[in-house]
């Protein structure tokens, strides 16, 4: 019925080469997983908190690497890396999110699992420490998708997940950025900066599981109640286990008209490299509706991918105890797992 | 599975040579599910009423956009479906509705979910796209931008019928829906409702599609099913076609059907074969069942469902197509 194309078994071989090839292929596997991969935002982020971005990324892929290592399911995996960026008042999610046009902190995230195709998504939620863990408890606890606004705050009370003042979420430097963006004189080419801050993870465990996780505050001085790609599935991400798994980021209505993460894993889906099937996906959004920004991007084998057009997007990636982080295009470092950056 | 679609059974001559000429076509669902006999005859007019409607827009030079709109709303103040007037309730006795408009030209969409008490959210959904820099708005943020651009609300006596309100009375848990209302081949979790939706082409060939839901009875406060969600209750891009999703929400989310339907187009199948393709991977992949009208650029168009029943008509050239029950394809001159 639904057949991934691509995947085209070997014309002539024999035995003892298709053994061997069998073998090799399966190591290989068995050497790329588990993996985690994470972003936290494609944006032009201002030098004075691009280092702090960058520590940000590492720890949080860190997070997500020691549970995939202790055994950890991929959902596992891209909720506690999500968490880590929402407590970061560094990155736009959770504590340190954008305020919206009335300097109040609304919310959207979404989880998805790979294997049963499940997901949970809130949106425009308030006072919620991690929307991320929030988004999982819609997938767990209930039969629908997505809870929005009052609702998905009723369905936390429900839970006893703790409300949290708003002050909690909201950093001076959040509330700087609000006010000069409501002065009369706010320079528009400023008021882009940490317009899209959206972070997100992408997971494989050593089962071949993927999942993904994205979680955002949406855009500065957005109205009130404003959704944008992040918790809407096949937007802000998607994962399958057949495919594979990416979470998104950047301007989030032009993300939506794309569907970019499923567009992505269509690319996949058709026999392209997780590398050339994101930047297809981003070059149709640029050419399309002249839309920027970044994705983070999985295969079921671990094969990942970092990608963005936008000028930077922080990332970082762990597998086979080695960590990979990266801001600028091209730019590409490793270290051993262990070292801090 | 059942189906009907345009020129399926052999493209005669003269139907190609039309088909060149772009010729304007619009479908509406009245949704997916198992619609009960007392509803049967009067979900049927209601789509064929509709489409007619759209198809009069068309006619006189409107676009795509404007005709899924205008069928849309048509489906919305028709109290027999679940949309606008009809409604169903919440958890909480209350009304909440969700909608979704795109044009194919430039790809733009407006949305809103679990808006309260608008008796056209379609209308309010097309207002985002075109008066705010956002796609998306909900709860009370959808209604205070529909207060500042002068929609009213309404009272929720009037959005609900007294047939909903013994329904909901006696569905004193949403659990107890799903096997009454959802009887098919495939078992879900929850209960299958009827979203209405349309798409259209018209004769410049642009696609549109739109979509309005009051969701699943007793359904949780906020609850955000698949309707105003962009590729899964529905999609239009001039470049492959235009879909309008119903069924079981949660299971047209897991697959993103709307966009699956047309990444097969893509791929160059048919729009009756892609349809058929994606509710068959949904029922096979997370046991949902559903239904799905598509329109393409140069007007083929299908209606299929997984369902048991699915109302729903179209206006092709002088012909209104419609039906129900699986297989059933009716057709009357249109202008009867």
């Amino acid at each position: 019925m639904h057949q991934i194309v691509g995947c085209q078994p070997p014309i002539k071989l024999n035995e003892e080469e298709e053994r061997r090839k069998k073998k090799k292929k399966k190591q290989k596997v068995t050497d790329m997983l588990p993996v985690v991969v994470v972003h936290g935002g494609a944006d032009h982020i201002p030098k004075e908190r691009s280092e702090k971005s960058t520590l940000g990324v590492c720890s949080a892929a860190r997070a997500g690497y020691t549970i995939l290592q202790g055994g950890g399911s991929s959902m596992d995996a891209v909720v506690e890396a999500v968490t880590f960026l929402e407590n970061n008042p560094s990155f736009n999610a959770g504590c340190g999110s954008v305020l919206n046009i009335k300097g109040e902190v609304e919310m959207d995230a979404i989880v998805m699992d790979g294997k049963t195709l499940g997901s949970g998504a809130v949106s425009a939620v308030r006072n919620i420490a991690n929307p991320i863990q929030l988004a999982r408890l819609v997938m767990d606890k209930t039969s629908h998708a997505c809870l929005t606004a009052e609702g998905a705050n009723r369905f936390a009370r429900s839970m006893s997940v703790p409300e949290v003042p708003l002050e909690s979420l909201i950093t001076e430097y959040s509330r700087m950025r609000w006010t000069k963006n409501l002065a009369a004189d706010a320079n528009p080419v400023e008021c882009q900066i940490g317009k899209m801050g959206t972070v997100g993870a992408v997971a494989v465990d050593v089962e071949g599981n993927v999942a993904c996780a994205t979680s955002t505050g949406g855009i500065l001085n957005k109205m009130e109640g404003r959704v944008g790609d992040t918790p809407c599935i096949g937007s802000g991400g998607y994962a399958d286990n057949q495919v594979g798994a990416v979470s998104t980021t950047g301007h989030g209505e032009a993300i939506m008209k794309v569907t970019l993460a499923r567009l992505i894993l269509f690319h996949v889906e058709q026999g392209q490299s997780v590398e050339a099937a994101s930047d297809l996906g981003l070059a149709f959004m640029k050419s399309r509706v002249h839309g920027l920004g970044g994705v983070v991007t999985v295969d079921p084998q671990g094969r990942w991918a970092a990608r963005f057009s936008s000028l930077q997007m922080s990332w970082a990636a762990a597998q086979k105890d080695t960590l990979h982080y990266g801001l600028y295009t091209g730019e590409h470092s490793t270290q051993s797992i262990e070292k801090p950056v | 599975m059942t189906m009907a679609e345009g020129f399926s059974n052999g493209i005669k001559p003269e139907d190609q040579e039309r088909n060149l000429k772009m010729s304007a076509v619009v479908v509406v669902h009245g949704g997916a599910w198992a619609i009960p006999d007392d509803l049967a005859e009067a979900s049927v007019d209601g789509v064929k009423v509709a489409a007619r409607e759209g198809f009069s827009v068309l006619n006189t030079g409107g676009s795509a956009l404007d005709a899924v709109e205008a069928a849309v709303r048509a489906l919305e103040d028709n109290t027999v479906f679940n949309a606008g007037h009809g409604a169903v309730l919440n958890a909480a006795g209350e009304v909440e509705l969700d909608a979704f408009i795109m044009d194919g030209r430039t790809l733009a969409t407006g949305a809103v979910s679990s808006v309260k008490n608008i008796a056209n959210p379609v209308s309010l959904a097309r207002a985002v796209m075109e008066k705010t820099s956002h796609i998306m708005l909900t709860s009370r943020g959808a209604n205070l931008f529909a207060e500042s651009i002068g929609t009213a609300t309404v009272p929720t006596d009037t959005l609900v019928t007294e047939y909903e309100r013994k329904e909901w009375e006696k569905h004193t848990n949403y659990v107890s829906g799903v096997m009454e209302d959802f009887n098919s081949q495939w078992k879900v979790s929850a209960v299958a409702h009827d979203t209405v939706g349309a798409v259209a082409v018209d004769s410049a060939g642009n696609v549109a599609c739109a979509t309005s839901t009051g969701g699943i009875r007793n359904k949780m406060v906020g609850r955000v099913g698949d309707s105003p969600i962009i590729g899964s209750g529905g999609y239009a891009d001039n470049l492959s076609g235009a879909v309008s999703c119903t069924g079981h929400g949660e299971s047209i989310l897991k697959v993103t059907l709307a966009r699956l339907i047309l990444s097969h187009i893509e791929q160059g199948k048919s729009v009756a074969d892609s349809s058929q393709l994606s509710l068959q991977y949904m029922g096979d992949r997370v046991c949902g069942a559903g239904g799905a009208i598509v329109v393409s650029p140069s007007g083929q168009w299908a209606a299929t469902f997984t369902s048991e029943r699915m109302a729903w008509a179209a206006v092709d050239r002088d012909v209104l197509w419609y039906g129900l029950d699986p297989k059933e394809r009716l057709k009357e001159p249109l202008s009867q």
